[in-house]
């Protein structure tokens, strides 16, 4: 409890405000999302009993073995018309559920009902999808909490900075979608000058170091962009397959290009702040540091950070491909084959944005060191 | 010639020409990255391998290559790879709760035309297999985070040598809060490039709301996403801890 009071004593006012607010949202969107059926015009139904009947073994003809299982499961609608009755419904699944499940009590269906054609009372339908809002929510608050008690400020801060470049997204996209003649990638290149300017000044505020990490990444962003276009070009890309990609309702090239260019410059930003605070740091401590000392140790500093940084793109575009990667493999496929339909747009992106990285390292130093001069001269 | 191997040939020229000696061996690492995750996808297929032990080898190796073989072994790198390691299993109990709780696994149905040629009963695990691509897509991240930390700590120690174990752990806590904000950036926006054709997708289907929120494809996406955010944010107290603890004990001998 003394540890508790504590904390509330050194609190300010403020923030005591400010972490009663976000409580009672966390309780209101936990209730709301436990109790949302009406605002839904599919038909939700709980399930209360499951029941399994049926077991078989499979084998296919990549001699694959799996079990399939038949469960009965009786769930009680949610919303609509029928609601609080009782629904029946059966469930294939297989034991590796690549695209089944089985379900439990519990668990929150979208489901259709059968049109009654005989006298019977039971009704039947068949089940759509789960739904899932609320582990979505709460995973989302366990974020925002974990932030918040790491990062205190710069947590607060950095979630405001994911929902502000989330929104932003969203409305070019919109723009897009809604514009016949504009040009994705033209879209892509003002959003990611805003994105950067909202990040960067979010991350380090209004000072000089934030506008020579500005100038760096963007600079840095479209030079890569500008490199991986001319590769493109001068080999016809070569070695690029799109037919896996995924979601297409546009020209795939433009689609591709434009994540190329979003995916890179969080890295390319990463390594432009850190050259930029850093350059600036050392020339805090000493203001009659030579530009020759900070060459030297922006570019020891650039050595560091330029492995690990690429390593954190690659993870991320390599990983989201891992699922299909595995299904190709088990149908059959030969390893080359399931490696360039899956991975070739993963990798160029992921060498791209490598290129951005390594080159934001001389572009930061050299435009760190032009605002510190600038300021020198004042 | 093939446009990868372009962007390879001048990616290592880059980080040979800026990077030297460390460059050549930060490029050998991605390339011993890349054999890592692929051996792991490799034996994931095989049905009765367990991928959440499979998926802690493979992160106790890539942690391995990008702490010891880019740097080198030393007190830093020894206790940002046990913060990693720690790190790893708190997230892979969270995240198979997650997994299991949230059905997401395989694939949506936006999905399935595609790979309706495919026999879907292969025997694998993808509840599983799902919990380990959040993990593996986190791990370059939280290894970043560490060894930033860890070396940014022992830099302190090695300037006030009698510092007390608490000032070091609130100082860690100071810098980690500082990579924060840029890390967590970093992620959001390689996830942001690789997810642009499903955003476009939901738009251009007009895809309402609800329907968005509940989708396979897009909770399993935000899911991933926040994650890995959480992976960044705990690896911070953590390492700074560990950091401390080893600092002073070495020390106080």
């Amino acid at each position: 409890m003394n540890v508790i009071v504590n904390i509330l004593k050194k609190m300010t006012y403020k923030q005591i405000i400010f972490y009663t607010i976000l409580v009672l949202c966390f309780v209101a969107s936990v209730v709301f999302v436990n109790h949302n059926y009406s605002f839904y015009d599919r038909p939700i139904a709980k399930v209360i009993e499951t029941k399994l009947v049926d077991t078989a073994e499979v084998t296919d003809e990549h001699h694959n073995k799996d079990k399939l299982f038949t469960q009965r499961i009786t769930a009680e609608l949610k919303n609509g018309e029928e609601k609080g009755q009782l629904i029946h419904l059966t469930n294939k699944y297989s034991s590796s559920g690549a695209y089944d499940q089985e379900y439990h009590v519990g668990n929150e269906l979208f489901v259709s009902i059968d049109k009654n054609t005989e006298e019977s009372t039971e009704l039947t339908g068949s089940i759509k999808d789960v739904k899932r809002d609320k582990y979505v929510l709460i995973i989302g608050w366990i974020f925002i909490f974990t932030l918040l008690i790491v990062g205190k400020k710069q947590g607060l801060f950095s979630i405001i900075s994911l929902a502000v470049n989330a929104a932003l997204l969203f409305y070019a996209l919109d723009v897009y979608v809604n514009t016949e003649s504009t040009r994705l990638l033209w879209i892509c290149g003002i959003s990611a000058i805003l994105f950067t300017i909202i990040s960067l000044l979010l991350v380090s505020g209004f000072n000089e170091k934030t506008y020579a990490a500005i100038v760096a990444t963007l600079i840095g962003t479209f030079l890569s962009l500008f490199i991986t276009y001319l590769v493109m070009g001068l080999t016809s890309e070569n070695g690029l397959r799109y037919e896996e990609m995924q979601f297409l309702t546009r020209p795939y090239r433009m689609v591709f290009m434009a994540g190329l260019l979003l995916g890179s410059l969080g890295g390319v930003m990463d390594v432009a702040i850190t050259m930029s605070s850093s350059i600036f740091g050392l020339y805090e401590k000493n203001n009659n540091i030579s530009v020759k000392a900070l060459k030297t140790s922006g570019m020891d500093i650039g050595k560091d950070i330029m492995g690990t940084i690429t390593n954190i793109l690659f993870f991320v575009y390599i990983s989201g491909s891992i699922p299909m990667l595995i299904l190709y493999l088990n149908n059959a496929s030969s390893l080359t084959f399931t490696l360039s339909m899956n991975l070739s747009l993963e990798l160029a992106r992921a060498l791209a944005g490598g290129i951005g990285i390594v080159l934001t390292i001389p572009i930061g130093l050299y435009t760190s060191i032009f605002f510190v001069n600038r300021k020198r001269a004042r | 010639m093939n446009v990868l191997v372009w962007l390879a040939a001048i990616l290592f020229i880059l980080m040979v020409l800026i990077g030297g000696k460390k460059g050549v061996r930060s490029f050998v690492a991605l390339f011993l990255n890349f054999g890592v995750l692929l051996l792991t996808i490799i034996i994931m297929t095989v049905p009765n391998v367990n991928p959440i032990i499979l998926t802690l080898i493979a992160c106790t190796l890539i942690s391995c290559i990008n702490l010891f073989y880019i740097n080198e072994v030393n007190r830093k790198t020894k206790t940002a790879f046990i913060s990693t390691m720690i790190t790893i299993v708190i997230l892979l109990f969270f995240i198979v709760i997650v997994t299991e709780k949230s059905m997401f696994q395989g694939f949506g149905e936006e999905e399935i035309e595609e790979i309706s040629v495919f026999s879907l009963y292969i025997g694998v695990d993808f509840t599983k297999i799902g919990a380990s691509m959040i993990i593996m897509s986190a791990i370059g991240s939280i290894v970043d985070v560490a060894i930033s930390i860890a070396s940014s700590m022992s830099e302190i120690r090695n300037h006030n040598p009698f510092i007390s174990r608490k000032d070091l752990f609130t100082s860690g806590l100071g810098i980690g809060r500082d990579i924060l904000g840029t890390d967590t950036n970093t992620l959001f926006f390689a996830f942001f490039g690789s997810y642009l054709g499903l955003l476009i997708w939901f738009k251009d289907l007009s895809y309402s709301f609800g329907e968005i929120v509940n989708s396979k494809v897009f909770s399993a996406e935000m899911i991933n996403i926040l994650c890995a955010g959480i992976g960044v944010a705990i690896i911070i107290p953590i390492t700074a801890w560990i950091t401390a603890y080893f600092l002073v004990k070495t020390r106080d001998k």
